[in-house]
């Protein structure tokens, strides 16, 4: 499986690690306990396209947003999550 | 023995008549050439049976005579399972036969054949159930029915080794096709590299007439000119998402297996074609063998297969082993032609071929039968590639379908054709797969930052020739039973029984009978598998299906695959010290640790009453910098941090979302935007990833850097009542209490290393000055102190002092002290959460935490009789058998001369003053009480005051 | 009225079904047929409870409920083959010397249930108790083991920590050097627990609920689930509709793709579980050997392959194609254990979907949509629980009650933040 980070080109996916799926973490201040344990423990699990949070770890080091395909491995897209969505 | 059977020289011969040498078998010695294979050697002098089948141990000969051949698994110099017919055989080798006792000729568990109708498939499933108690001598004894060699018990001696490739075009499989796929890729620019199974390039080429020969030579010298790399005697073993291949090399010199990672931007399958064995009755006596085999001892080998023998031919190939055995001066007495209605209707014989009954009704007297009745398509790798075994009837062979587009397949697996039409095919092939491996290439640079991209020149696709299976007519099942998986012993009556039992789809009825599991992994069965299963539900061979293929190709040696070891690890600059003054090393993570030095009891005197020093070098260090860092600390940790002042330092605990208590360590802050973090060694990772992902994913416009110091840095911890007196003989720095207070840092020179970080901690319980060295530094300020205090009464202290001294503290260890689910409060910090901050990780779950009173708390512990150490992991009990909590940490304190414990109580018993029962592992149990404090030892913390 | 129940029971049991060493001879002389394991059925329009999943959790619940409980009117639907999924897929092991409390009790009944399974089921399904060995090679996980040991002996489960020449004694093949990374310093040791022929786990449950009137859909499909005010109404599949009251979910690596059909969220990710076996040698090793810190597992089979597992591959997938690495870094593995199997070669990988849960223990019960049920959350110790979920599974689907035993592997538990503390020693694994 290979994953193209967007500062190290493709990489094979040894050198990355899988972190999560891509969430959003609820106001701690205003979260009741069933959303916020929604928050740490219900997963998704899609079978098929899953927006995914995974680190260049033997790269990089950085923290990518990756659409991949989970019956097939296919890596749509990696973008940075430092940047992506805020420009 | 003597060659009795060797013919006069071959033109395509692989033999070097000119060396000759002896090796034995099973004992005896055995005359042989370089070049010849094991078997291609007995065969030579005459030695038909090699084997003993796995259950009924029938007799076993040659069938396919090449590394698929299920009945030549021998033990070559000790090693076993070795393939005889494809292995070459080397001067003195020792080759015996495997699992027959007393020999070969004469075996006892021959005896199964007589009691074989009372054994048919998954016989075991349906007995020795009763009575219970006997059963795990019934377990003994199938255990016994495993086949194979001895596992070797010495080490190995041999070297294993791995390499990576970045091939543009990968082709497996040296035959005619893959050769001039090869050629024309390599012509059209791509860098390419072929792999072939056998000792020479060649295919079906090799044993080709003198035309097929001349076709023969002019390829491999294209395929040499082209600067092909060239891999013989190895196998693509498996392809991988990526198109991530690994090829199995066997011939490198020094290396007796190596595996190849190959990132291949196009791979072309070339596998050829198997010859598939006929199911009838006999069909697995020595004698009985494929037309390829017969043609390979002939044309390569020089071997005289029998004497007189019986061909059953339905394709040309057929045809011309007929021819072939002529020329060898083997009696060919009857030729069956299926494609003429006639049929081989069972081959007799007890320990080999007798004779064979003709479908006319004749019976043929001879020692050889020889079949080519059909082909079999090995699609391992196309269908691990993600193609799709697809049946055609009229050919009666499954094709490969629905390759991904950066795989194709050429030859005998894709159709039929003169080897000029499989040769075009196969170019016009390359040359596609050459061009899509540019395309590949640009698009993979593409990805590439900054890279300079050429677009492809828009080179229009390669028109391939048609090609497809030639008619041909289905035989699999002759007109009597006979054996389908030769490997695992299973006949085409078994198969049929286990559909009609149930197992009646291709997965249940290979999972009953075992058939397929074997060696060959269904090369060589599983299409008479299949057409065996679809006999019996009168289903087509399309709608019955394949069973799925599975990696790798040929069994991998676990050398090979393991390659060199490469373990990481780490060790300190102060380690060599270490080694070579008698600690014992301690394993923890990727760290290698001076356990101690002989005397943890008398380490631990020396920190309490004078000065010993430690290599905490595995601590996890951070360079913190940026105006956002007090934000950074006040959400990871769970006290609190924006006051910390330039020049001081605090101890911090992390928790995860979850609340659970996560790492913990010092951080201290340098200068006004600078921070040193320490973690534990074995959270280092952790932490970091953990850091960078709040960093980079919820606050991200925080202006923080983290770098990971942990190596840059020799970190040594002074520690005891002199440490002070010790330091300041090798600093200007002022450590007078006052002016260098407990949890303050200082930058400066220590034994004339400047920029050394200092701060003043005490996980000991001891005044402690924690120094943090350029590395390449650490050994001489760690021999510098060491000179410096040998007046003061100075030891090297190991970690085991080091925990001694913790738990006489009461300082927890994360991981040790707390588990999986033992949150902030749990673990006795209620001191340090801070639920006033506005937000930090973990926050939710402790607030709740906090509202609860149904958790395990960690307190001192005190054995009644201090005498007695209770183990870690002792579990304290209440009602005799009821778990209410457990030791985690528990030393004798050299201190206070008894014993001393941290624990995890349930919170009805974790007040001061009670009293509980720690249960003994070894039997009894004592009892302890619960401490007011963690702290053992000094909990007013009088002495890292000092 | 008794006399048609008494009929009933009797055509439920074809004559000469019966599975002995007799049986085998009399079978071997005149020649004749087996009867079927199990029967093709038609689906049929409506049933008290349909399970969702062929493997050997969903086979053994219809079997319980049939036997304990008297339901007879139940069906088994399977997408492919029975056994098909991580059934026959794992790596056989069975062992009952877990964690906690709860978790020790739970799979020490498992175990007693396997012992008895052959002649319960009246099929041979081949539990070999050879010894099940966890090795350490450090302090810390010999104190989980201790840990283990101890709770494992006040439940009454044979498991006790032994010291390395004990360890050398069991496994002459371990590379005991003390200079070694990853130095072997002792090791739990688990007597009965043990490998098992998996197939003939799943095809004993199969015929025996198959005699007892289940019926059993292979090939069949859900593809929806109708939930109507809060409740289950029926199913889809790709052969049809049924109505039923009771739907099971227990199809492991998909159990979040089959909850979703009921708009229920699980605490689950799917990771593939690789293993490999090498080609058979002779019987050399007698005890499953198992490795926390290297992440490996080794048994050798009846027919003499090494099986090898690992922990789960580091992300998450639906795809069962294996790879490479998991390949290289098992062999390291077993090759730093017993250097010596350097010439033995890897024979065939493949993998599994195990339904990974935070705390390394089941989901198990009622869930929001009344009806739906939930045994899942299996991750890679399924295998081991069989028996003792189908039982636990069927008392509860049946009563109406959750057993205690399983009580507090509810789904609920998660909300409540009352998760399993099976954490610490279920990362060791198998």
């Amino acid at each position: 499986m290979l994953i193209s980070c967007p500062l190290c080109g493709p990489r094979d996916a040894t050198e990355f690690r899988y972190v999560d799926e891509r969430r959003q973490r609820p106001d701690p201040e205003q979260a009741s306990p069933q959303q916020w344990r929604d928050y740490l423990y219900v997963r998704a699990n899609p079978s098929g396209p899953a927006r995914e949070l995974w680190l260049h770890r033997s790269g990089c080091r950085q923290y990518l947003f990756v659409d991949r395909h989970t019956l097939t491995n296919e890596v749509q897209t990696a973008a940075l999550a430092r940047t992506e969505g805020t420009r | 023995m003597t060659s009795s059977h060797r013919l006069p020289p071959q033109p395509g011969e692989v033999i070097d008549r000119a060396q000759r040498f002896t090796f034995r078998w099973n004992g005896r010695p055995y005359q042989a050439y370089a070049g010849d294979t094991i078997a291609s050697a007995l065969a030579a002098s005459g030695v038909r049976v090699l084997s003993r089948s796995l259950k009924y141990h029938r007799p076993r000969g040659l069938l396919s005579a090449d590394f698929n051949d299920p009945n030549c698994m021998v033990t070559a110099d000790g090693e076993p399972n070795v393939r005889a017919a494809h292995r070459l055989v080397s001067p003195g080798m020792s080759v015996s036969s495997q699992d027959t006792w007393p020999s070969l000729r004469f075996d006892v568990k021959a005896a199964n054949q007589l009691v074989g109708r009372f054994l048919g498939p998954g016989f075991y499933y349906k007995t020795f159930m009763r009575p219970q108690r006997l059963w795990p001598a019934y377990d003994k004894v199938l255990g016994r029915f495993s086949h194979g060699g001895y596992a070797p018990t010495a080490p190995d001696v041999d070297r294993y080794d791995q390499r990576y490739a970045h091939p543009d075009v990968l082709v497996a499989g040296g035959g005619p096709a893959g050769m001039a796929a090869a050629v024309a890729a390599a012509d059209a620019g791509a860098r390419v590299l072929l792999v072939d199974e056998e000792h020479h390039l060649g295919g079906h080429l090799r044993w080709a007439d003198a035309e097929g020969l001349e076709i023969l030579r002019e390829l491999r010298a294209a395929v040499q000119a082209a600067g092909i790399e060239v891999m013989t005697d190895s196998v693509v073993t498996g392809r991988y998402d990526g198109n991530w291949v690994s090829v199995l090399q066997r011939s490198v010199p020094g290396v007796r297996e190596r595996l190849v990672k190959a990132r291949a931007k196009h791979m072309i399958v070339a596998p050829g074609l198997i010859d598939r064995p006929y199911v009838v009755g006999g069909n697995d006596l020595p004698g009985v063998m494929l037309s390829t085999a017969v043609r390979r001892l002939v044309n390569l080998y020089a071997v005289k297969p029998g004497e007189r023998a019986v061909v059953l031919t339905a394709n040309t190939a057929g045809d011309a082993v007929a021819a072939d055995l002529g020329r060898a001066g083997v009696d060919v007495v009857r030729v069956l032609d299926a494609r003429q209605d006639e049929d081989v209707v069972r081959i007799v014989g007890r320990s080999a071929v007798r004779a064979v009954e003709c479908s006319d009704g004749a019976v043929v007297d001879c020692d050889l039968v020889v079949t080519a009745i059909g082909w079999t398509a090995p699609l391992t790798l196309a269908t691990v590639s993600g193609g799709r075994a697809e049946f055609r009837a009229e050919a009666a062979r499954f094709v490969p379908v629905g390759l991904p587009d950066d795989v194709s397949a050429v030859g005998g697996i894709v159709g039929d054709g003169s080897t000029d039409q499989l040769m075009e095919h196969a170019t016009a092939v390359g040359r596609e797969a050459a061009r899509r491996a540019s395309h590949r290439a640009v698009a993979l640079a593409a990805g590439v930052p900054h890279a300079r991209v050429t677009a492809p020149a828009d080179t229009p696709a390669v028109a391939i020739p048609d090609l497809r299976p030639a008619a041909h007519p289905m035989l699999s099942l002759g007109r009597t039973d006979g054996i389908v998986d030769f490997s695992e012993d299973v006949s085409a009556k078994d198969l049929k029984s286990a559909v009609r039992e149930g197992y009646d789809s291709i997965e249940l009825a290979k999972r009953y009978t075992t058939a397929t599991m074997g060696p060959s992994q269904g090369k060589l069965e599983g299409v008479n598998s299949i057409a065996a299963v679809a006999a019996a539900t009168g289903a087509g061979l399309a709608e019955t299906g394949t069973t799925t293929g599975r990696p790798p190709y040929v069994p991998v040696s676990l050398g090979a695959l393991a390659g060199r070891s490469h373990q990481l690890l780490r060790r300190s600059p102060l380690q060599g010290w270490h080694d070579s003054h008698g600690a014992a090393p301690l394993y923890a993570g990727s760290w290698v640790r001076p356990d101690h030095y002989g005397d943890p009891a008398a380490e631990v005197q020396a920190v309490r009453d004078a000065v010993g020093i430690i290599d905490v070098t595995p601590l996890g260090k951070f360079d913190l910098r940026g105006p956002d860092v007090p934000d950074l600390l006040e959400l990871l940790y769970i006290n609190k941090w924006r006051k910390l002042g330039v020049g001081s330092v605090r101890y911090g605990v992390m928790c995860a979302e979850d609340g659970v208590v996560l790492d913990d360590g010092v951080t201290g802050r340098l200068g006004p935007e600078h921070y040193l973090m320490t973690t534990t060694s074995s959270g280092a990772e952790a932490t970091y990833d953990w850091m960078e992902r709040w960093l980079q994913t919820e606050r991200r416009q925080w202006r923080v850097h983290v770098t990971p110091v942990t190596s840059n840095y020799a970190s040594i911890n002074v520690a005891g009542p002199r440490s002070r007196e010790l330091l300041a003989r090798l600093t200007d720095l002022d450590l007078a209490p006052d002016a260098f207070r407990y949890m303050q840092v200082r930058t400066g020179a220590v034994a004339g290393i400047a920029d050394c970080v200092v701060w003043r901690i005490g996980f000991t319980g001891e005044l402690s000055f924690e120094v943090h060295v350029p590395a390449g530094h650490g050994l001489h300020v760690w021999k510098a102190l060491l000179a410096t205090g040998s007046d003061l009464g100075i030891r090297p202290f190991g970690i085991e002092a080091q925990r001694i001294l913790r738990l006489e503290k009461g300082h927890l260890i994360v991981g040790q002290d707390t588990d999986g689910l033992t949150q902030a409060y749990g673990a006795g910090l209620d001191w340090a959460v801070k639920l006033d901050k506005p937000d930090f990780a973990g926050k939710p779950e402790l607030v709740w935490q906090q509202m609860r009173d149904d958790y395990l708390r960690l307190v001192g512990l005190q054995p009644v009789d201090g005498a007695v150490v209770p183990p870690e992991a002792s579990q304290i009990v209440e009602d005799g058998t009821r778990i209410v909590g457990r030791i985690t940490s528990s030393r004798m304190s050299p201190t206070l001369g008894h014993a001393v414990c941290l624990g995890l109580l349930a919170p009805h018993l974790s007040s001061a003053g009670t009293t509980v029962t720690v249960r003994l592992p070894g039997g009894g149990s004592i009892q302890a009480r619960v401490m007011p404090e963690l702290a053992h030892v000094d909990p007013e913390g009088v002495r890292l005051r000092g | 009225m008794a006399t048609a129940s008494h009929q009933r029971q009797r055509s439920r049991r074809r004559p000469g079904a019966r599975f002995s060493a007799f049986g085998l001879l009399r079978q071997g002389l005149t020649r004749a047929d087996w009867p079927r394991v199990w029967r093709h059925r038609d689906l049929a329009g409506s049933y008290d409870a349909v399970i969702v999943g062929g493997g050997v959790h969903g086979l053994a619940t219809a079997y319980y409920l049939a036997k304990n409980h008297g339901m007879h009117n139940i069906a088994v639907l399977e997408k492919s083959y029975l056994g098909s999924g991580g059934s026959g897929r794992n790596t056989a092991i069975i062992r009952s010397n877990y964690l906690t409390p709860e978790g020790v009790r739970f799979y020490d009944r498992s175990v007693r249930l396997y012992e008895e399974l052959a002649c319960d089921l009246n099929f041979n399904v081949m539990f070999s108790q050879r010894g099940h060995l966890t090795l350490a090679h450090n302090d810390s996980s010999l104190r989980t083991m201790r840990w283990r040991a101890e709770v494992n002996s006040l439940e009454g489960v044979d498991s006790r920590v032994i010291d390395a020449t004990e360890v050398a004694r069991l496994v002459p093949q371990l590379d005991m050097s003390e200079h070694a990374h990853h130095p072997i310093l002792g090791g739990l040791y688990h007597p009965p627990g043990g490998i098992i022929r998996h197939d003939a786990v799943v095809w004993g449950y199969a015929r025996a609920a198959d005699a007892l009137g289940v019926h059993l859909h292979q090939g069949t499909e859900l593809t929806g689930i109708d939930v109507v005010d809060g409740a289950v109404r029926g199913v889809q599949t790709n052969r049809g509709t049924i109505s039923t009251p009771v739907v099971v979910n227990c199809t492991a690596g998909w159990a979040s793709v089959i909850a979703d059909m009921a708009g229920v969220g699980l605490p689950i990710t799917t990771f593939p579980l690789q293993a490999a076996v090498t080609e058979p040698v002779r019987p050399f090793l007698d005890t499953v050997v198992v490795s926390g810190s290297l992440h490996v597992y080794v048994s050798q089979t009846a027919r003499g392959e090494l099986v090898f597992g690992a922990a789960v591959d580091p992300f998450p997938s639906y795809s069962m194609r294996g790879s490479l690495q998991f390949t290289e870094s098992v062999a390291g593995h077993v090759l730093e254990l017993m250097p010596a199997l350097s010439q033995l070669r890897m024979l065939r990988q493949w993998a599994g979907l195990c339904d990974m849960t935070p705390d390394f223990s089941p989901v198990m019960g009622i869930t929001p949509v009344d009806g739906f049920y939930v045994d899942v959350g299996w991750g890679t110790y399924g295998f081991k629980a069989a028996p003792v979920a189908g039982e636990t599974m069927a008392e509860l689907i049946a009563t109406g009650k959750t057993p205690d035993m399983i009580a507090g592997f509810d789904l609920a538990r998660f909300a409540d933040g009352r998760l399993v503390g099976e954490r610490g020693a279920a990362a060791v694994g198998h």
